[in-house]
């Protein structure tokens, strides 16, 4: 039975990709349109799994007494609160509540981030010394004096400006050069049977 | 008839497709004689997983913000492919992986990773069904960094593995991972997020390496085929672009002579 069940997931796979590649790009297209509006509705459908996801790991941490369970009660407590608000027609206590709390919040991660981000520059220097990593900080450095709003530091700005159209540019081009073509790859592989991700 | 675009697209799937079916083909006849060369990354994640079973602790995977729908479907299979390998081998412990991304979307698909995990180890009733957790990401995914920083701490975390689709806030996970001396290894297809990874990860992972998770992990003829094939595509896209340097250089005199048919 289980084989069966993945022989008609490799047939389905691969017969809407082609299908939806032979309406891209020899079709009109309004049969691959469907079939992605399809996509898009069941996907939305997920928002009811995810909500079963967060009630099993968060009850299920409560009912153990688990680590960190006092944050799943908060979590729990915010989820119903939020949901009986909307039931309520009080829509704008949300609104407060995230404006008030969630923003704030993570506007204070965000703030946290540029520390995170210096630390793990000072750790790729201590924990390893190599040439790249040299050169790694000294760009970082470069980056940030140049991003000063200072007149003393115009040298610094044009060595940024070039830095970034020119070999942070070619370096990024590169890499998602890489992705593409790895992106094709795996899309074929997919089409042709290779991959087994949907099947044992 | 299709057009400009269409041509375009057609030839490389084919070019993809027939350069993919030789490779396979050559693994298949030759699997001893391809040697992969050595990856520092790929080599240490079996050594974290056992690391893990050893201190039983928790081995922790995350998906991020992949979404198994539009561009980062293709990134999404690699990935699962090579959590399915290092979850199968983290499935004889007590301690059940965990596997973590933002988008709701993913949850099937995580749920899948896990529980053939498990099956494949003929251990399916060991399976948990809180091992699959979903964070919602809000603005710029730091709803989404903050709630992993403290599920690391809580499932008593030893090693992470973060690839998939991150941006900047990875670095607050690379940090929590780093304090609490849990190992990370980290890989995003977004610039921001590689940057990232490179400077904080124990191993770096960049662009397409992020594929060749089954080839390393697993090390069929398939897997191993695909990994063939990006490579020769890629001295193909290397000699394209040469060739339009050359053809730059040159102000046009052959090869656009030759494609406008001129002498």
């Amino acid at each position: 039975m289980r084989r069966l069940l993945a022989i008609l997931a490799s047939v389905i796979t691969i017969g809407v990709g082609l299908v939806t590649i032979y309406d891209l790009t020899v079709g009109t297209g309004e049969l691959a349109a469907a079939l992605l509006r399809l996509v898009v509705a069941t996907l939305a459908l997920m928002i009811v799994a995810g909500v079963i996801n967060l009630l099993i790991v968060h009850i299920g941490r409560m009912r153990y007494l688990k680590r960190g369970w006092v944050y799943s009660l908060v979590l729990l407590v915010s989820a119903f609160a939020t949901v009986g608000f909307w039931l309520a027609g009080q829509s704008e206590m949300n609104d407060l509540l995230l404006n008030s709390v969630q923003v704030p919040v993570e506007s204070a991660l965000a703030g946290l981030l540029f520390f995170a981000l210096v630390y793990g520059a000072y750790r790729l220097l201590h924990r390893r010394f190599t040439w790249t990593g040299l050169l790694f900080i000294i760009i970082l450095l470069v980056m940030l004096v140049g991003a000063l709003p200072l007149e003393q530091f115009g040298l610094a700005r044009q060595v940024r400006e070039w830095l970034l159209s020119v070999p942070v540019s070619a370096g990024a081009r590169g890499i998602l050069f890489g992705i593409a073509l790895a992106t094709i790859v795996t899309g074929v592989r997919v089409l042709i049977g290779q991959d087994r991700s949907y099947r044992e | 008839m299709p057009g400009d675009a269409g041509i375009l697209t057609i030839s490389i799937l084919v070019v993809t497709l027939v350069v993919s079916l030789l490779a396979t083909a050559v693994a298949r006849l030759r699997r001893q004689s391809i040697v992969l060369r050595h990856h520092p990354a790929y080599a240490a994640m079996p050594l974290r997983v056992s690391e893990a079973l050893e201190a039983d602790r928790t081995v922790h995977f995350s998906f991020g913000s992949l979404i198994p729908a539009g561009t980062t479907t293709p990134l999404m299979v690699a990935s699962a492919e090579a959590f399915t390998l290092l979850a199968t081998r983290a499935a004889v412990g007590a301690k059940t992986p965990l596997l973590t991304m933002s988008e709701v979307s993913a949850l099937p698909l995580a749920y899948d990773v896990l529980r053939r995990a498990y099956r494949l180890r003929g251990r399916a009733d060991q399976f948990r069904n809180d091992a699959v957790q979903w964070y919602p990401d809000g603005p710029r995914s730091l709803a989404f960094a903050a709630a992993l920083t403290a599920a690391m701490s809580d499932e008593k975390v030893s090693a992470n593995i973060f690839m998939g689709s991150f941006g900047p806030e990875l670095a607050l996970m690379m940090d929590a991972a780093q304090r609490r001396g849990q190992s990370a290894i980290a890989a995003s297809d977004q610039l921001e997020g590689q940057a990232v990874a490179y400077a904080m990860s124990d191993e770096v992972l960049i662009g397409e390496e992020m594929f060749a998770g089954g080839a390393y992990l697993g090390g069929s003829a398939a897997q191993v085929g695909a990994v063939v094939a990006l490579d020769m595509l890629r001295v193909l896209l290397i000699a394209g672009i040469l060739l339009l340097v050359f053809d730059r250089v040159t102000g046009g005199l052959y090869l656009s002579a030759l494609l406008r048919g001129g002498g």
